[in-house]
């Protein structure tokens, strides 16, 4: 793993590598980063939503598992969690614990309908999501869910103090129950070896189902934060409209791969959403159209894509500029590229 | 590309059991079968009714769907004749574009902007046509600029040996931008061709002889030649086929160029049925070929399972499908949550019943 | 192999010889059907009239739905069928076509990715076809007036949305604001409406001697120039009374948006003058600050709450039953006795929007005009159903839009 300074290194230099150049591109255009008093709440709710998301998406993919349904979740869960705190009362609290509760639930049944039909995950998620943005459309006959009425129930979205608490709980609990618990160590064995791991005794369908409940709760934490901080819920959105949201995950799962050779992979998730979300503020600040903010995100996309599968070539040549060769070999993260083959290579 | 997937070994498994294929596996098999005892024979026997079920499981979805929509149609006073001319209206776009899919899919890729290439292709023909007035540069510059940017998304994972899965992630997003920069240079929301010319050639003669050629050329490469073996055996046991020299990059390049070709005529059909296209136009190709492919019996991770004929089974069972719900819940609140529920299960259903003969061990991935 | 050939080939055969048989053997029946319709037999015979919907979630929407189905079809004879959300052409046309299969005899389109395209399926197919609450543009117009089967277009004209944005400029103007943050929607998709009303807002504000965007100062130039840039350019505005600061648009609600709406109501403007949907995306922003909203949206019980705590001061919206007339047109040619102007031409009216900028205003409004009780009621739109009335009277009916006009 090498020393505490290449580790500390190796951790940090993309998010500070980030801040930095975009920073300076921002003070060159004689804007500024945090420009306004909410910019540290929006850093922290798009890293938390980027974070979560990513998660959900890289526990599942680890296992070379994809799934299309994390929109639909967060959807659905929120649409349940909102019209039943809404029906029933009981304010926030209420609000949280139902969507929460039932993104587990959906996440849940998703891995339960992957292990009893034991068909491609990939193609059970896309089954999955027209079933829960159906059902997210139903519960409201296609109409938004406003808050405009119920200002408690957004209170959550717009607290600092809230996002980075959601931060720091979802990171322990997800290193907790992934890195340093039997489940976890179960999964990983799974990951390494799913034959092996199965004629071992783990138990894969239960496994599966757990690892799904847990990607259902994060993806209803970001449907409570979504619809916290919109103020609405866009219950009617079906034909596969809220799968975009798992495209903002990739480059922060592929930089929290790659952070996690030196400390640890959810830290990573973490550090490239938080990376994401300054560049986030970075086009802001340079007032970059949508369009324009696709295109930079994708191309940078490409590139860590491209960093990442010809590293030792790219290592080869940096030592050949130094004229050493002192710097080791690091593995290629070609494992975190492979797992999005999901069948897809 | 990359080679190496932990699904490896299970599709290695398939291989071996599948007997409908590849004649070294049948005869493999059947040796096999030979040397089993009985209850490894009865076994094998039931194994196989499980497969031939599980084949037939596309096309029995189908037929019952016909049949419902027939049956669903006429008692509600529906236009059948209208009705039908409807379906291959709203199917063959899709059916072409999956068709020509089929050749990255049968080979484990996986290419999530087909949708945005259909509208960028498109786009650069109805700019061509109105630049120039000809259905001929139309087609040209429409093929030209699909087969360009599949081939970008083939180079780029070739090249520089990126999960294709990702390019085309970050295509979708460099082509919504190049979308978004064409409908600019009209100084409008939108890119319109002249109706009298779409009104003119949009006709069920005009699809139905593009889909033939494109489907007889696909069934042909894809059944009858090299490449179809090859792109299936990449998608089985991508080891073992570069151990027997297929060259993975050129496989890859050959199978983009081909979708691109759907791809290029889909969006030449598409600017034909809707003159005025938006950054938002054919946004729902992507998936829908997706879905109609699986509907159809296309296994999603490739190899010697994979077949050419999917994407039309699907792709006109989740027409039928569509206008049957449609027609069944027309007028009720919230019916388009219900009809997506239905579609869901349905959907689930058939792909379970597809994949029953093919079970693992292990959980599929 | 051989067998999943065979087996293709059977079931192709089957399914397309079902499909086949059943084309044929329907035409028949339709065929019949339509000629039995077409002798007027039944004078009471219920009318299947299908709606083409781009939006199927907003309040406003739902209200417009509410309105037709709740209402109107259980006081007239009428089956309403919705369309599923049309967000592009090509999702027009298949619900088009899904209509035309499915009998319909009139389709009332609130969608307008492509007009034309939707126009001439309800012409080949016989079937009327009538614009709500939405235009059709000049040169449309000409190329469509003359079709047998387009009823018209009732609908805030270019005009009108253009008077909806400088009417709310000029009454923040007139209540002393001077600060303005303006919320473009989907000016950079080139929603037509979002452009007429944002150039209203500009015009507005630039009749002030000192005051110009990008150097414009009239409705045209001013409109060219956001046609030019796809945007509204904060650094382009120039005034010695007014200021811009900030602007916002589209919705994408991720981090750069979030940003930008952020720093938009940092700058703590006087108000925000919105295109749309101002406080469902922005009121849970602004409250709690003096901001406030001006909107041009619908009379819904969320905008009365916006209004009641201050974060909306200004609403021009359409009332619920704004779609009423259109209706009884479409009904009124599908029963025989379509609208055409003196020169034998399907018509093209403006309505314009009720506004408020009080909770009184707003309550009065609401209590007017709701899906139970709508100004455009049974007793108010029979006279203009098959009953002989001229298009000079139906004209006029429709030019009496206003709360004043309506409610007294």
């Amino acid at each position: 793993m090498g020393s505490f300074m290449q580790r500390a290194t190796g951790t940090l230099i993309i998010p500070v590598g980030v801040f930095a150049v975009v920073w300076t591109l921002a003070t060159l255009d004689g804007a500024s980063l945090f420009s306004s008093g909410d910019s540290l709440l929006i850093l922290a709710r798009a890293t938390a939503v980027t974070m979560l998301t990513t998660m959900a998406l890289a526990i599942n993919l680890n296992s070379g598992r994809f799934d299309f349904s994390l929109g639909a979740m967060a959807l659905a869960s929120s649409t349940i969690g909102a019209s039943v705190a809404i029906n029933v009362g009981g304010g926030f609290p209420v609000m949280a614990a139902v969507t929460v509760l039932s993104g587990a639930l959906l996440g849940a049944f998703s891995g339960f309908l992957y292990v009893t039909l034991r068909i491609s995950p990939l193609v059970s998620s896309l089954g999955v999501t027209l079933l829960y943005e159906g059902l997210a459309f139903t519960i409201t006959g296609g109409g938004n869910i406003s808050f405009t009425q119920y200002p408690e129930l957004v209170s959550f979205g717009k607290s600092l103090v809230a996002m980075t608490a959601v931060i720091i709980i979802a990171l322990i609990g997800v290193y907790t129950v992934f890195d340093r618990s039997r489940f976890g160590s179960d999964y990983r064995s799974l990951i390494t070896g799913q034959a092996a791991a199965v004629s071992a005794g783990v138990k894969e369908k239960g496994n599966a189902i757990k690892t799904y409940a847990v990607s259902g709760a994060l993806m209803g934490v970001v449907g409570l934060i979504q619809a916290s901080s919109k103020g609405l819920i866009e219950a009617g959105s079906i034909n596969f409209s809220t799968i975009g949201i798992m495209f903002t995950a990739f480059l922060p799962m592929f930089v929290g791969g790659y952070i996690g050779r030196y400390s640890n992979d959810k830290l990573g998730y973490l550090l490239g959403a938080l990376s994401m979300s300054v560049i986030g503020l970075g086009y802001s600040a340079l007032k970059l159209t949508s369009a324009q903010q696709s295109l930079i995100t994708a191309l940078l996309l490409v590139v860590f894509l491209i960093f990442l599968s010809n590293e030792e070539r790219v290592g080869r040549w940096w030592r050949k500029v130094k004229g050493g060769n002192r710097t080791p070999q690091q593995p290629s993260d070609t494992d975190a590229a492979q797992s999005v083959g999901t069948g897809a290579r | 590309m990359h080679d190496l997937n932990p699904t490896d070994v299970n599709k290695e498994t398939d291989v071996t059991v599948d007997t409908r294929d590849d004649a070294k596996t049948t005869a493999t098999s059947t040796t096999k079968a030979e040397t089993t005892t009985k209850a490894d024979a009865k076994a094998a026997s039931k194994a196989r009714r499980g497969k031939l079920f599980a084949d037939l499981a596309p096309l029995i979805g189908l037929a019952v769907l016909a049949i419902a929509f027939v049956l669903v149609g006429t008692s509600s006073g529906t236009n059948m004749g209208y009705a039908v001319e409807t379906l291959i209206n709203q199917s063959v776009i899709i059916i072409i574009i999956a068709t020509g899919a089929i050749f990255i899919f049968a080979m484990g890729s996986f290419d999530i902007s087909l949708g945005a290439s259909t509208l960028v292709a498109a786009m650069v023909a109805g700019l061509v046509h109105n630049a120039t007035g000809s259905l001929w540069l139309m087609l040209g510059a429409a093929i030209l600029t699909a087969v360009a940017t599949s081939l970008i998304s083939a180079t780029l994972a070739a090249v520089f040996n990126l999960p294709v899965f990702v390019t085309t992630v970050a295509m979708l997003s460099v082509l919504g931008a190049v979308a978004a920069a064409l409908v600019q240079t009209t100084g409008g929301a939108q890119i319109r061709i002249d109706r009298a010319f779409s009104r003119e050639y949009d006709t069920l003669a005009v699809k139905l002889i593009v889909a033939a050629v494109f489907l007889a050329l696909c069934v042909f490469l894809f059944n009858y030649t090299r490449l179809g073996r090859v792109e299936k055996l990449v998608g089985g046991n991508p080891m073992t086929a570069k151990l027997t020299g297929v060259s993975m990059k050129l496989t890859a390049i050959a199978a983009f160029g081909i979708a691109g070709l759907g791809v290029g005529l889909g969006a030449f059909l598409t600017v034909l049925r809707t003159p005025t296209l938006t950054v938002t136009s054919a946004s729902d190709i992507g998936m829908n070929i997706l879905v109609a492919m699986v509907f159809g019996g296309m296994v999603i991770s490739g190899g010697p399972r994979s077949r050419i004929y999917a994407a039309i089974i699907g792709g006109i069972s989740m027409a039928l499908l569509n206008q049957t719900m449609s027609i069944m819940l027309q007028g009720m609140a919230g019916g388009a949550g219900i009809a997506q529920m239905v579609r869901a299960v349905l959907f689930l259903a058939v792909v379970w019943l597809a994949a029953s003969g093919f079970r693992t061990k292990v959980l599929p991935r | 192999m051989r067998i999943t050939r065979n087996a293709v080939a059977g079931t192709a055969a089957t399914v397309g010889m079902t499909l086949a048989l059943a084309a044929c053997s329907s035409s028949a029946g339709t065929e019949a059907s339509g000629s039995a319709a077409a002798d007027g037999g039944d004078a009471v015979e219920t009318v299947k009239m299908c709606a083409l919907v781009s939006d199927v979630t907003s309040s406003e929407a739902l209200a417009f739905r509410d309105y037709y189905t709740d209402y109107i079809a259980s006081e007239f004879p009428v089956e309403f069928v919705y369309s599923d959300e049309l967000t592009d052409a090509e999702a027009e046309k298949t619900a088009m076509e899904g209509f035309i299969a499915n009998n319909c005899q009139a389709v009332i389109s609130f969608a307008s990715a492509d007009r034309p395209t939707q126009l001439d399926m309800a012409e080949d197919a016989g079937i009327y076809y009538a614009v709500a609450t939405g235009a059709l543009s000049a040169e449309e117009y000409e190329t469509f007036k003359d079709y047998e089967y387009y009823v018209g277009a009732i609908g805030p004209d270019a005009m009108t949305e253009f008077q909806a944005g400088y009417d709310m400029a000029q009454y923040f103007i007139g209540e002393g604001d001077t600060s303005f943050g303006i919320f473009g929607g989907g000016i950079p998709y080139y929603l037509e409406m979002h452009i007429n009303r944002a150039a209203g807002m500009l015009t507005a504000l630039a009749e002030d001697g000192t005051t110009s965007y990008g150097g414009a100062t009239e409705m045209g130039d001013i409109l060219g120039k956001i046609y030019a840039d796809g945007t509204i350019k904060i650094q382009d505005f120039e005034s010695d009374v007014y200021e811009l600061t900030g602007y916002l648009e589209t919705w994408d609600f991720d981090a750069a948006w979030q940003a930008s709406m952020a720093e938009m109501i940092a700058a703590d403007p006087d108000a925000i003058l919105a295109v749309g949907t101002g406080n469902a995306i922005l009121g849970s922003a602004v409250d709690g600050t003096d901001i406030q909203i001006g909107d041009i949206d619908a009379y819904t019980e969320d905008n009365l709450v916006a209004m009641e705590n201050g974060t909306l001061g200004f609403l021009a919206g359409k009332f619920t039953s704004i779609n009423g007339p259109i209706f009884a047109a479409t009904l009124s040619a599908v029963q025989g006795e379509p609208y055409r102007t003196e020169d034998g031409s399907a018509f093209a009216l403006s309505q314009g929007y009720w506004t408020a900028t009080s909770a009184e205003e707003f309550q009065e409004i609401v209590d007017a005009d709701n899906v139970e009780s709508p100004v455009y009621d049974v007793d108010t739109l029979s006279p203009f159903v098959a009953t002989g009335a001229t298009y000079d009277e139906f004209a006029d009916f429709v030019g009496k839009y206003t709360f004043a006009d309506l409610v007294g």
